[in-house]
């Protein structure tokens, strides 16, 4: 039994860790890591507020800054903060 | 400066400063996250109550409630007033219940740790009412999915003198399924252990479950979950329907 729930907490981490990989190097130079993992930290207790969190792939790269700015009041989000939140998903994707 | 300037300009400055808390996808249940700090929220509910055991009786209860997001991972809420309005074969009325403070603290995130938790703690008190809450609420996301877990220990005094006793376990488990952004489906399951005079010699054990749907939009959202009783418990509600809306200024 104890075995089982292990699994399935492991599993757990796995799965959603998809829907916000953790980033341990930067993906181009001049971007900071550090503004990348405040990024996914605001990315993963800001946005699910409101909904679940959407797949990386399910919108380009072009059009996730404007989903971003569109929900920034809602998710109380700063300049700097949604900066971060786009930063991030933006070097996600470019890894998909 | 006229009131009306200093309204428009009381307005505009919350407007800048504020933002929404957060939506609720259960009604019955709460959920790991807390508000983004400097959010608030205004959250109404209204909990219609249909008891059919021993006699018919209705009850329309209401809650006007504040959130305030205070940190990251802190959130305060002021229940401002609960009153009820209940009609039974022998009387009807308006009646105030009570008056309340809730606290939430996050200790971890439903997506990036391997579950989200969080503490909560709530007093609340009124007319020969003084009541006390203890949570622990569990989440975790799966894609589309949300699932939820609260265990809740509850003791209120009341009565002449606050000579009254009672106590009650309860454990509530959720469901729910995004169908778009805006729209969520879900199941929501409720067992209740009361304790009168803190005793469990009644043995009063209640089970409710129904399904829920959120819908959400700008600045609002709207849950509302329909419950019945699988149990056959005397004086517990037959029927449930809990609507909470809420709105960010």
């Amino acid at each position: 039994m104890k075995k089982l729930l292990l699994a399935c907490l492991i599993f757990a981490g796995c799965e959603t860790a998809n829907y916000a990989p953790q980033i341990t190097r930067s993906p181009e130079r001049g971007v900071d890591l550090t503004k990348l993992n405040r990024g996914r930290d605001l990315f993963v207790h800001r946005c699910i507020e409101c909904h679940t969190l959407p797949a990386m792939w399910k919108y380009s790269r072009e059009d996730w800054p404007q989903i971003v700015n569109d929900m920034s009041h809602r998710a109380s989000l700063r300049p700097a903060d949604r900066e971060a939140v786009i930063a991030y998903i933006l070097a996600v994707r470019k890894e998909l | 400066m006229s009131k009306r300037a200093l309204s428009i300009l009381t307005l505009s400055i919350l407007q800048a400063v504020c933002a929404f808390a957060g939506v609720r996808h259960f009604t019955y249940l709460y959920e790991a996250p807390t508000s983004p700090p400097g959010s608030i929220e205004s959250e109404n509910w209204m909990t219609w109550a249909h008891v059919d055991n021993p006699e018919h009786s209705d009850e329309l209860a209401f809650r006007h409630e504040i959130e305030i997001g205070i940190t990251e991972r802190f959130q305060a809420s002021v229940y401002f007033v609960d009153w009820s309005y209940h009609n039974d074969p022998t009387s009807s009325g308006f009646k105030y219940s009570d008056s309340g403070l809730e606290l939430i603290y996050n200790l971890s995130n439903p997506v990036a740790d391997p579950v989200g938790l969080s503490i909560y703690q709530e007093y609340k008190g009124g007319d020969r009412l003084f009541e006390w809450e203890s949570k622990v609420i569990a989440q975790k996301n799966y894609g589309r999915w949300i699932f939820a877990y609260n265990a809740t220990l509850e003791a209120v005094w009341q009565g002449e003198g606050l000579s009254g006793r009672e106590g009650e376990f309860s454990q509530a488990l959720g469901a729910s399924y995004e169908i778009d952004p805006q729209l969520s489906v879900g199941l929501e399951f409720l067992q209740e252990f009361v304790f009168p005079n803190w005793r469990d010699t009644e043995e009063v054990r209640n089970v409710f479950v129904g399904p829920n749907v959120s819908y959400r939009r700008n600045q609002w959202f709207v849950t509302v979950t329909a419950l019945a009783q699988a149990t056959d418990t005397e004086d517990e509600p037959n029927f449930q329907l809990r609507t909470i809306f809420g709105v960010g200024f």
